[in-house]
């Protein structure tokens, strides 16, 4: 928790035995009928123990495929991940992650949704409700304790979705267009309420996205994804020294600049994406 | 909670003509079908244009149904049967639900029920009578079984479509919070799936209930379907008609039952807020 409050950016490779390491890492689905489909080929990316990185590519990429992958949801097929010196093999609680859809458990209450994982860990009933209580107040959910997911907003749905993931302080939060199924205004709201929260607690963050813009405002790194099968085609450094405010940022020189250099890379990726003849 | 501020300025519009009728009717309408059913039965039976053998008076027939419940036999009977049709869903709706979620979760358990499932939900499963008649004797055992036999194969299958259809993401949340494997099939994919598997067990439930008229109507040992039957061998028609007006009044309390039974489970769920009978 002693933790300095930003990330440093730039700095050299990770040390070994933090961060997370992919190595060559390729997938192919193979539905039961119809012929396979290459998804992931020669993947390989090393993310610093708690930066920011963004997968930014079209739809259709692989880079939701990528984030499953880290998170173990799906065996792995070719190369190997590790995440803190650990390969990965399976889901656990070091790696939390907030879908698009909220995932949220319909039956459980806010407050109920956000101790299930702490209880999982077997704390004590008081320090379970302890934190629970921390984490809906840091996502200003305070008075919605005992509503149900089905009562709120879409923002508000995916604020809860965040803190229940965050209550069991995962060293690395993967994040899968999270912010996707949210009108604008509700989406630049919670684009900033993460970066805050990143900004004070150790954490890695991976963060899919095909949003050019909502990556260069909140990566600190941006790994731009060819269309199928997804590779990396660059990597970008996005973190701009001097500026805090969000506000700040999207009118800077520098922003503009990250967001048309990338914007030039993922449309050639995209218009490639569209010629390959998908429905 | 939008729901309920929509209600509330629907009815503090000033209510139209319409408006007024639809709700008379909402209210009223099942009371007018059946008034009126039951009405039409007995001008028929009175003009005698069948005769009272074939089809008895409405009046003759809820007197008979009066002496039975005065005289104690028709809750004897209905005791009976729904304790056979309860009895037999209650192990068809724990083995099904059971099997349902395993198949669902577990490839070499999918393997291993696949054929068995797919072979007997199509058959009619009442064709085994006679065997269970010979294994299970003729008393409550064998008709309970049968009960229980018919309904397993549809409540499995539904289960398992309901099971399978639960968003992946959801079961990905469940293990990445810590659940393991077993935690998740029971804390996250049960009760995500139980709407649809409260479905399927209140379409299976009306067919407990035939099953196990069936039963008494063929085994006898009393019930419902053991008296109608023996009042049609006594040829005593308002004895077979009280029976099926029974039986018709227990199934509809068994489906308002349960629908009650769901809208307490699913509370949590949207679809309790819109008020819809099943």
């Amino acid at each position: 928790m002693s933790a300095p409050a930003t990330a440093v950016p730039g700095a050299g490779a990770a040390a070994p035995g933090t961060g997370i390491s992919i190595s060559r890492v390729g997938y192919e689905y193979r539905p039961p009928r119809g012929r396979p489909v290459l998804a992931l080929e020669n993947i390989s990316l090393d993310i610093k123990d708690r930066e920011f990185v963004a997968l930014l590519g079209p739809s259709g990429c692989g880079k939701s495929t990528l984030l499953y992958l880290i998170g173990g949801f799906m065996p792995l097929q070719q190369g190997s991940i590790s995440v803190n010196g650990r390969i990965v093999t399976a889901p656990g609680p070091d790696r939390g992650i907030v879908f698009q859809s909220f995932a949220l458990f319909p039956w459980k209450t806010v407050i109920q949704n956000i101790l299930y994982g702490l209880e999982k860990r077997g704390l004590p009933r008081e320090e379970c409700r302890r934190r629970a209580q921390h984490y809906i107040d840091l996502v200003h959910l305070r008075g919605f304790e005992d509503s149900y997911p089905s009562q709120l907003s879409g923002g508000m749905k995916q604020r809860v979705a965040i803190a229940r993931t965050l209550a069991t302080e995962p060293g690395t939060l993967l994040m899968d267009e999270p912010f996707g199924a949210l009108d604008s205004q509700t989406r630049t709201i919670m684009q900033d309420e993460l970066l805050s929260i990143w900004r004070r607690s150790p954490m890695t963050v991976i963060f899919v996205t095909h949003d050019v813009r909502e990556a260069v405002l909140l990566a600190d790194r941006v790994a731009v994804m060819t269309a199928r099968p997804g590779r990396i085609k660059a990597l970008v450094d996005t973190r701009f020294s001097g500026a805090a405010d969000s506000a700040e940022v999207v009118r800077s020189r520098e922003y503009a600049d990250a967001v048309d250099h990338l914007w030039t890379l993922v449309r050639e990726e995209a218009v490639a994406a569209g010629a390959g003849g998908r429905p | 909670m939008a729901q309920s501020i929509e209600a509330v300025t629907e009815l503090s519009r000033p209510a139209d003509r319409g408006e007024r009728l639809r709700r008379f009717v909402d209210t009223f309408g099942p009371f007018i079908t059946v008034g009126a059913i039951l009405l039409a039965w007995e001008l028929m039976a009175r003009q005698q244009i069948v005769t009272p053998f074939l089809l008895p008076a409405m009046t003759t027939v809820a007197a008979r149904i009066g002496d039975d419940l005065i005289s104690g036999r028709l809750l004897l009977d209905v005791a009976l049967t729904l304790y056979r049709a309860f009895a037999g869903f209650a192990i068809a709706a724990v083995v099904g639900v059971a099997l349902g979620l395993l198949i669902a979760r577990f490839v070499t358990v999918r393997w291993f029920f696949d054929p068995i499932v797919s072979f007997a939900l199509p058959m009619p499963k009442i064709a085994l009578m006679p065997i269970f008649m010979l294994w299970f004797g003729l008393f409550d055992m064998s008709k309970i079984l049968m009960v229980a036999f018919s309904l397993s194969f549809q409540i499995v299958i539904s289960t398992w479509s309901a099971a399978h259809s639960v968003e992946k993401e959801l079961v990905w949340s469940a293990r990445s919070l810590g659940a393991s494997d077993r935690a998740t099939l029971w804390e996250v994919v049960l009760p995500a799936a139980l709407p649809q598997i409260l479905t399927g067990l209140q379409v299976a439930l009306p067919l407990a209930l035939i099953v196990a008229l069936v039963t008494e109507m063929i085994m006898g040992g009393g019930g419902l379907g053991d008296t109608m039957l023996q009042s049609a061998r006594y040829v005593d028609s308002p004895g077979v008609f009280a029976g099926i007006v029974e039986i018709g009044i227990v199934g509809y309390g068994c489906i308002a039952a349960m629908g009650l039974i769901r809208k307490r489970l699913l509370a949590w769920h949207q679809e309790s807020s819109n008020g819809g009978t099943m």
